[in-house]
């Protein structure tokens, strides 16, 4: 019995299991930072994070491979197509009721998946596309010397790649922040709290709105393309809306208005959601994967319990709820 | 052509309906420039219903709304309160899970760091813009009684004073036209006083027009110099204070029979 439960405590304490949790929970903060201002912050429920990122993963990885376009500026490139699509959905939805934009979303992502799916000369189909990241591993063997330069080993050279996520993902929180607490932020409260206060204080809601889904669709398309080089292909499965339904467990979980929840949400998901892979029961493997998510389900059920704002959301801010 | 200068709101023959209700229904009345009208009526009689049109919240079906000689019908919400048409709302739409100062701030007219630009690129100019509001919107609270409330969540206030924080927050977006829906409904009797006196000195002070809905007759015929009557979606009489009061439409429909004492104006 004790031995069949018992955790394999002996892959958490790993360097490399750490390092994996970290770069999926550095793709992830980046991923739901953009949730955060839409659902957080401007009171908009994107669901349809999943395909920003295939869109940010695909357009860099088409552009590296079939128009050779040098790294960086295939990322810039890849943000761009994704805001451009965010525009397009947003625009034909955003002035209807709340719930349509919600179901657009969703439904454009799931459009994007199936097109990549598809659409095989462009995006290989279900094989993917890979050969994308020559320079990323370049720069990451670069990374990795200096760091040995300094001592610090890399066990399973996933060290490079963590930096990169988490220095993105910090400026990207700094960014918000001081973002939000300029008076552009202030309009965006205001519009999730009572979009008619707003508009009859001379506020043109549907502005911010579609700034706050184009700075959501950026943070996605580069969580997509740190996914991209963190699995070295992309494939349709990696973008299924369950990508846009860890985004709102991670949400949830580090509070609603709050953007350094985001990345504590990040991290205690994906601790969760990978260490459930060193539990021994007598499961097989599509059980225990279903296991994983009943777990956060868990979590989540228990912190609306006790604490329905989240780890670090204000109550005084839950505007959603009422 | 002088007519339309001295009139700053001309509402002519303006409809609105919701599936077979016409809620309006042909309604046409003007507001002087510099004048105190209240909008009377009993319930049901569109009166809200006018202003959501007017402000460009209902859309407008048929008809012409002008604003200083203006036309803007069908113009969106926040066009119309940049033009100077500032509204509140009957259900008091404080936000509260903002501070009352961020109420206030929010309103400000003119804020550079309203565009993402510019919070980037003009740091300086929209921290200027922010204090020179934040100022005004001190005075403006300390006007209101407010002023201890500051940095209160506006959730917290009391019914009267969230009516308070909407009419000086409305005040922040610099009107030349106010809209007041109810203003009166909820605020306990010396606070009511108390706007009621605002609006005369706003007026007097600062040149602002008002425009404003209320079911307290004693404070329709003692602080308004016109006053317009709606019923089932049309303004079927307009006049001064006095004239309106002696109406017997007026008496038989809305004042249940009974006269208004009439005070001197303050
Ligand atoms: N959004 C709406 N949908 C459907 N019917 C509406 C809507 N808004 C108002 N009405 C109807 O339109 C009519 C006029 O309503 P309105 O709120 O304008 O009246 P009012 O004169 O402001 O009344 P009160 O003095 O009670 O505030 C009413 O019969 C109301 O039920
Ligand atoms: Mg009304």
């Amino acid at each position: 019995m004790t031995s069949s439960f018992a955790l394999a405590l002996g892959g958490l304490t790993e360097v490399g299991f750490w390092s994996g949790v970290g770069v999926l929970a550095g793709i992830y903060t980046l991923l739901a930072l953009g949730l955060q201002i839409n659902v957080g912050f401007t009171g908009i429920l994107n669901f349809g994070q999943a395909g920003f990122m295939a869109i940010g993963a695909y357009a860099m990885a088409i552009l590296v491979i079939d128009f050779d376009v040098p790294f960086l500026l295939a990322v810039l490139g890849a943000i761009g197509v994704a805001v451009a699509f965010a525009m397009v959905v947003g625009m034909s939805s955003l002035r209807l009721r709340a719930d349509y934009f919600s179901i657009a979303t969703l439904a454009a992502a799931e459009a994007v998946r199936m097109f990549a799916q598809n659409a095989q000369g462009v995006t290989g189909g279900n094989q993917g596309l890979y050969g994308f990241d020559v320079a990323w591993a370049d720069a990451s063997r670069q990374i990795e010397e200096w760091l040995s330069a300094i001592g610090v080993g890399d066990a399973n050279g996933l060290l490079p790649l963590l930096l990169v996520v988490w220095l993105v993902a910090l400026l990207a929180i700094v960014a918000l922040r001081f973002l939000q607490r300029s008076p552009w932020g202030r309009v965006l409260r205001a519009i999730r709290e009572d979009e008619d206060a707003a508009r009859s204080l001379g506020k043109n809601a549907l502005r911010f709105r579609l700034q706050s889904l184009a700075i959501a669709a950026t943070l996605g398309a580069l969580s997509g393309v740190f996914l991209a080089l963190n699995l070295s292909f992309v494939n349709p499965q990696a973008f299924e809306p369950q990508a846009s339904f860890i985004g709102f467990a991670v949400l949830i979980l580090g509070g609603l208005a709050s953007y350094g929840g985001v990345a504590f949400g990040a991290l205690i998901t994906w601790t969760l959601l990978e260490a459930t892979r060193f539990v021994d029961l007598p499961l097989s493997d599509t059980q225990i994967a279903s296991l994983r998510f009943v777990l956060v389900g868990l979590l989540l059920i228990g912190l609306m319990a006790f604490r329905p704002q989240g780890v670090f959301g204000k109550r005084q801010e839950m505007v959603l709820g009422d | 052509m002088t007519d339309a200068s001295r009139s700053m709101l001309e509402v002519r023959d303006v409809t609105c309906s919701f599936g077979g209700l016409r809620a309006v229904d042909g309604a046409t009345l003007t507001v002087e420039e510099g004048s105190i009208t209240a909008l009377i009526g009993p319930n049901g009689a569109g009166k809200t219903t006018l202003f959501n049109v007017v402000t460009g919240f209902c859309p407008c079906q048929r008809g012409s709304v002008r604003l200083s000689g203006r036309e803007i019908a069908r113009w969106a919400p926040h066009r119309i309160a940049r033009l100077g048409m500032v509204r509140t709302f009957q259900l008091t739409k404080a936000l509260s899970a903002m501070p009352v100062i961020d109420n206030m701030l929010l309103a400000a007219a003119d804020q550079p760091g309203e565009r993402l630009v510019n919070v980037v690129l003009r740091p300086r100019a929209v921290r200027a813009r922010e204090r020179e509001a934040r100022e005004q919107a001190r005075e403006l609270l300390a006007a209101f009684r407010l002023e201890r409330h500051a940095d209160e969540y506006a959730g917290t206030l009391s019914g009267g004073q969230r009516k308070l924080l909407e009419l000086a927050r409305a005040l922040m977006a610099r009107p030349r036209l106010l809209l007041l829906d109810e203003p009166l409904a909820g605020v306990n009797p010396s606070l009511g006083r108390e706007l009621l006196r605002h609006m005369q000195r706003l007026r007097a002070e600062d040149g602002i027009t008002f425009l404003f809905i209320e079911h307290d007759m004693e404070a329709v015929m003692n602080h308004s110099d016109r006053v317009v009557v709606m019923a089932e979606g049309r303004v079927i009489l307009s006049g001064s204070p006095r004239a309106v009061a002696a109406d017997e439409r007026v008496i038989d429909a809305y004042l249940g029979g009974k006269h208004v004492p009439l005070e001197e104006i303050v």
